[in-house]
């Protein structure tokens, strides 16, 4: 076996600028659309919710038909089948002065649209997981069903939500090489690219690998970080290991009240 | 302390009606939960709802609040009906979330399970509703947060969460929850059911305290000895149908009816 040890290291610890947007292109589509994909999936997780037949209807539709179609076959008809019928064609822009080219818009509206099915059986499950008790107590003080959504259920539903959610960033992250398919210069393409022009396919290939894995391992630590600091802030859970920063005050004497001992 | 002052200390109690259950009836997979059941508690009064597990006193009490739904009969808050408008051809309808929200607020509820809302602080649980819902400028629904906890005895658990309080300090602090919202009505669900036997007496204190200051109550409890002693009048409650009513005393040493007499038997 040949191995291009020096190639390898080249690229691993200073990659070219070419690589390098292709990487920053990777998180940005990333962020991006798993942002969006909280809205849509948010949105979607209501309609399933909703007390209309019509609209529960079509939430379960919407996911039933993004689970059950692969990514990439979206993605291609998102971007070159809408077009090639007339029915949208994504035109390069600028968007706040940066220059946006159709297919990324394409990749950002597939993955937002992919994901936010997934998002939304999450946000669906982790609002049933917080206690029906909780909703009965915030409609008893007179708050209506948003209010109760927004400041008792969703609060504590996050805490349960965050590390599915983290899990499906940690999958957008590595589902953004898919883009490559639709010419979106992310880092897999560009590896692909160098490749082609280097013939250093293993090496210019296992860089790539090393990045996906830097971006997915700084994820974990993010995410644990987010769990943490929900742990502190919604109080709910209590994962082993941070039992003694939350224990329960120790039991102390019952407050005597007046009238205390004669009801 | 008159933190309630629902009403002017001098009026007595028992005048007008303020909550007026009538042939109220509601059926789940066929079954009669409530069997026509009417009742009325006036304002200032203390009620206490017993009977036998299974007869329905849960499910009257959430109706009063719209928790449950019913099928016919009314329920007047007021002189207003709740949950339900009446169309000019006599059918009823039920209102709209929104309406039955603001039907609400002047309804405190206090659960057997306390359900604190866990992610805020005492106090957070205190102010949320007042300042969320009625809209009360934030530092006058602290105030008055304040001086609630005062009342139940906790002004040193303002900054806590609520896991790290004991049942009966939960329970305490359900109560001023409820309060917070000025209330013209506190409805109680078992405050006691679900705690060691050592904190039902600060939680019945309280509740006697409130009772006290002329707060309008319906209570539903096993705690004979707190429906002896607080309560204006007992209705017992049986097989979805409230089979007697009167004065504690009445009700307990000369039960009119056999079921109501099979019942305290056992609970006496
Ligand atoms: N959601 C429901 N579905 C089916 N049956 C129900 C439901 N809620 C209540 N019931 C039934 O209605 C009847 C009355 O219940 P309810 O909880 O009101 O009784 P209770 O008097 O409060 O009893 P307990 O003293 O045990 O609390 C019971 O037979 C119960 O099984
Ligand atoms: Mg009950």
């Amino acid at each position: 076996m040949t191995f291009d040890w020096s190639f390898f290291w080249q690229n691993l610890v200073s990659p070219d600028g070419a690589f390098l947007d292709g990487l920053w292109m990777t998180i940005t589509i990333s962020m991006v659309a798993m942002a969006a994909g909280l809205v849509l999936g948010t949105v979607v997780a209501l309609l399933y919710r909703s007390r209309f037949t019509a609209v529960r209807t079509f939430a379960k539709f919407y996911i039933w038909l993004i689970r059950g179609t692969p990514l990439i076959v979206q993605l291609v008809i998102i971007y070159l089948g809408f077009a090639a019928a007339g029915i949208y064609k994504f035109q390069d822009t600028d968007v706040l002065g940066v220059a946006v080219k159709g297919a990324v818009q394409a990749a950002i509206v597939g993955l937002t649209i992919h994901e936010s099915a997934y998002i939304s059986e999450v946000i669906r499950a982790g609002i049933a997981s917080v206690d029906r008790g909780q909703t009965e107590a915030a409609m008893a003080l007179g708050m209506r069903p948003a209010g109760t959504m927004r400041w008792i259920v969703l609060p504590q539903a996050l805490r349960t939500m965050v590390p599915p959610l983290g899990n499906i960033f940690n999958g957008l992250m590595k589902h953004t090489s898919l883009l490559s398919i639709i010419g979106v210069s992310e880092m897999f393409l560009v590896a692909q690219s160098i490749s082609s022009t280097t013939f250093k396919t293993f090496e210019i290939f296992l860089v790539a690998a090393l990045y996906y894995l830097l971006l997915t391992t700084v994820w974990t630590f993010v995410q644990a970080w987010i769990e943490r600091r929900l742990d502190d802030q919604v109080g709910i859970t209590q994962p082993a290991g941070r039992k003694k920063l939350n224990r329960p005050a120790p039991a102390e004497p019952v407050t005597v009240l007046k009238g205390v001992n004669d009801a | 302390m008159p933190e309630t002052a629902t009403k002017e200390p001098g009026t007595s109690r028992g005048t007008d009606v303020l909550v007026r259950a009538t042939e109220v009836c509601k059926s789940i997979d066929g079954r009669r939960i409530l069997d026509d059941v009417s009742l009325d508690v006036r304002r200032g009064e203390v009620v206490v709802l017993v009977g036998p597990s299974g007869a329905g006193k849960t499910t009257f009490l959430r109706t009063i609040n719209s928790l449950e739904t019913i099928d016919s009969g009314e329920i007047l808050m007021d002189g207003h009906m709740v949950g339900y408008r009446r169309k000019a051809d006599g059918t009823l309808v039920m209102d709209s979330a929104a309406t039955v929200a603001k039907q609400r607020q002047e309804i405190g509820f206090v659960f057997q399970h306390f359900h604190l809302f866990p992610h805020m602080s005492v106090m957070e649980n205190l102010w949320h509703a007042p300042v969320r819902v009625k809209g009360v400028p934030k530092a006058a629904a602290v105030e008055k947060a304040h001086k609630l906890l005062a009342r139940v005895g906790l002004s040193d658990k303002a900054d806590v969460r609520p896991r790290n309080l004991s049942g009966g300090q939960q329970q305490r602090v359900a109560i001023a929850r409820a309060l917070a919202m000025s209330p013209a009505l506190m409805l109680f669900d078992e405050p006691t059911s679900a705690l060691d036997p050592e904190m039902t007496g600060e939680v019945l204190a309280v509740m006697k305290e409130l009772a006290d200051d002329h707060m309008t109550m319906v209570v539903v409890t096993h705690e004979m000895g707190f429906a002896r002693e607080v309560a204006d009048r007992v209705a017992v409650m049986d097989a979805g149908r409230v089979i007697e009513q009167g004065p504690p005393a009445q009700v307990f040493t000369q039960p009119a009816h056999a079921r109501t007499a099979a019942f305290l038997s056992k609970v006496l």
